[in-house]
């Protein structure tokens, strides 16, 4: 976690809003050695801004209402995740350990000493790239398995077709797959369809 | 009856549509069913979300789409909820600026041929990812053959902010709730080409939600909290009176900040759109109609799905019915509606021909949702 962290806050629309908040958490940041690499109005440019930028992590005011536009960039990016922590006044220690269990964001309560800034930064990164670790993981089991399913039925059209055994009918499969230079699964997934297509 | 927890915490955005929340508390009908409704004004949709997932909040005024959006994990980490009721239809709007309006945008179609003839980027902004608005603005673009991920930018902004931004020329029109349609009239800024009840006549707009966890451990106070809110819904809509007085204290306490002739015309169903027309609404916002407005219709949520499968928040089809079943408190609604003395409709799916003609009742949620000539592929 020693990599310099891009961070962005996101500040009320107008100047003139601009919470004490927002003020001190960001002379926090700055003495906490933080990159803010921007501190952007909660407007209609932020969705491009935050694109344009790719910040490691963004945070955001949690009384705020800029966190509704907020909401449509996690939408929008509904792929390409990236950690969103939240500040606020209210200090019930209950209600951020909620919030963190939810793994919806962290919460930083404002007053926060600055020295104490960077591990709770730190720690909702590692928590968000844990989190993001474990979804790729499962979504690579979840296609690892549907992929097997499909094999195996592959196998069993040819065991059936041919009066092979399983072994062979692999077999079969896999030099197909080399020599088309194709994924195994490619290959049992056009059988697959040759099958039902001649029923 | 043992009440779980009586002091309620209930948070609401600060718009027409949370008045009967604010008058439950208002009328002291939540003391009569042994609860104390304490209110907690928000500033923002998502806010109002995970506030209720950490259970900073006990229940809210939620938009009925961000519920099932959240229920569903589009956007934030997925979490269980609960709509205990629904607490009102119509009276959202869809305002475009005066600029578009002397171009001659002053309906669905001409906005279409506007948008045909001078290309450019438009921008419209509606309240939530996953909410009401961005499904009524989505579904009247897409009625009048306008794509809304393709021929438009859709962005978020708060409701409060819609008129300002408008102002600005920040955008080019707006899905909001009232008061913010009739503020921009009144100012001069913009004009109501649309109201929602034209999309779809009694669409269901806001609901009583909480997470399902607070509903399962706190069933007695969640019917007194319901049979509160119908008995305050119920006095809302009794008379012209009641209307008048909930709009002064809506505006009177800074509840809604804005003032009462920005909130009363409409509350009344008094529109005028600002282009010279003026009108009694035959579907205007409702709180109470016998009950047919509070009741949670399962086809309600599951049309909400419909669209976000349409527009490719989902990117297949979820569970309809059981996702809409188990978020539905429709058992506990019916003993609260019990206990106010409220009828209780016999069907928990309605049916309603929608803007562009098709006919929604909750039937085939799979073949509805890929149905539409506009959506997302």
């Amino acid at each position: 976690m020693s990599r310099h962290l891009r961070i962005v806050l996101v500040h009320p629309p107008r100047e003139s809003d601009a919470s004490l908040r927002a003020a001190a958490l960001q002379a926090g940041l700055t003495e906490a050695g933080y990159e803010l690499v921007a501190s952007l109005p909660a407007d209609l440019h932020l969705p491009e801004r935050i694109a344009q930028l790719q910040p490691d992590m963004i945070i955001v005011d949690a009384e705020s209402d800029a966190r509704d536009v907020l909401e449509h960039i996690v939408v929008a990016t509904r792929d390409e995740r990236r950690p969103i922590v939240m500040f606020t006044d209210d200090d019930k220690t209950s209600s951020m350990e909620a919030a963190l269990e939810a793994g919806v964001s962290a919460y930083i309560v404002a007053g926060l000493q600055p020295e104490r800034i960077k591990p709770v930064l730190n720690v909702a990164l590692a928590r968000f790239r844990k989190e993001q670790k474990l979804l790729h993981e499962l979504a690579d089991t979840k296609h690892k398995l549907a992929e097997r399913k499909v094999i195996d039925r592959a196998k069993g059209v040819l065991m059936a077709r041919h009066g092979i055994s399983e072994d062979q009918a692999y077999q079969r499969l896999r030099t197909m797959a080399m020599n088309k230079n194709l994924k195994l699964a490619e290959v049992a997934q056009r059988l697959l369809d040759v099958e039902d297509l001649l029923g | 009856m043992h009440i779980e927890k009586q002091a309620v915490r209930i948070g609401f955005n600060p718009l027409t549509d949370c008045a009967s929340l604010v008058m439950a508390a208002v009328l002291g009908l939540d003391e009569r069913h042994g609860i104390r409704i304490v209110l907690s004004r928000e500033s923002s949709w998502a806010g109002v979300r995970d506030k209720l997932v950490t259970g900073e909040l006990d229940a809210a005024h939620a938009l009925l789409g961000m519920v099932y959006g959240t229920q569903l994990g589009i956007g934030a980490q997925r979490h269980d909820m609960a709509v205990l009721m629904n607490l009102n239809r119509n009276g959202q709007a869809i305002t475009l600026s005066r600029r578009l309006m002397a171009q001659g945008a002053v309906d669905g179609p001409s906005l279409a041929a506007l948008m045909q003839g001078e290309r450019r980027s438009y921008v419209f902004a509606q309240t939530f990812p996953t909410g009401t608005h961005a499904m009524w603005l989505y579904y009247w673009l897409a009625a009048h053959g306008i794509d809304p991920l393709r021929d438009v930018r859709a962005i978020t902004v708060p409701p409060s902010q819609m008129v300002y931004n408008l102002t600005e020329g920040h955008m080019d029109g707006f899905c909001a709730g009232e008061p913010w349609g009739q503020r921009a009239v009144m100012d001069g800024i913009g004009v109501t080409v649309a109201t929602s009840q034209q999309i779809w006549p009694d669409h269901p707009e806001k609901a009583l939600a909480t997470s399902r966890a607070f509903a399962d451990a706190h069933p007695n106070t969640c019917r007194a909290l319901v049979a509160a809110v119908l008995e305050a819904s119920r006095w809302i809509d009794a008379s012209v009176e009641n209307r008048r007085a909930t709009a002064e204290i809506l505006t009177g306490g800074g509840t809604v900040a804005t003032d009462r002739a920005a909130l009363l015309p409409r509350m009344l169903g008094q529109y005028d759109d600002g282009m010279g027309r003026q009108w009694q609404d035959a579907h205007p916002l409702c709180f109470h109609q016998d009950g047919a407005a509070n009741y949670p219709y399962l086809s309600d949520g599951i049309w909400f799905m419909t669209q976000f499968r349409r527009w490719g928040l989902l990117k297949s089809h979820p569970d309809y019915e059981g996702t809409a079943r188990a978020v539905t408190r429709l058992q506990l609604y019916r003993e609260a509606a019990e206990l106010a003395g409220v009828a209780v409709l016999p069907h928990s799916l309605r049916s309603a021909t929608l803007l562009d003609g098709g006919t929604w009742d909750g039937a085939d949620p799979e073949r509805y949702a890929l149905a539409f000539p506009i959506r997302q592929r």
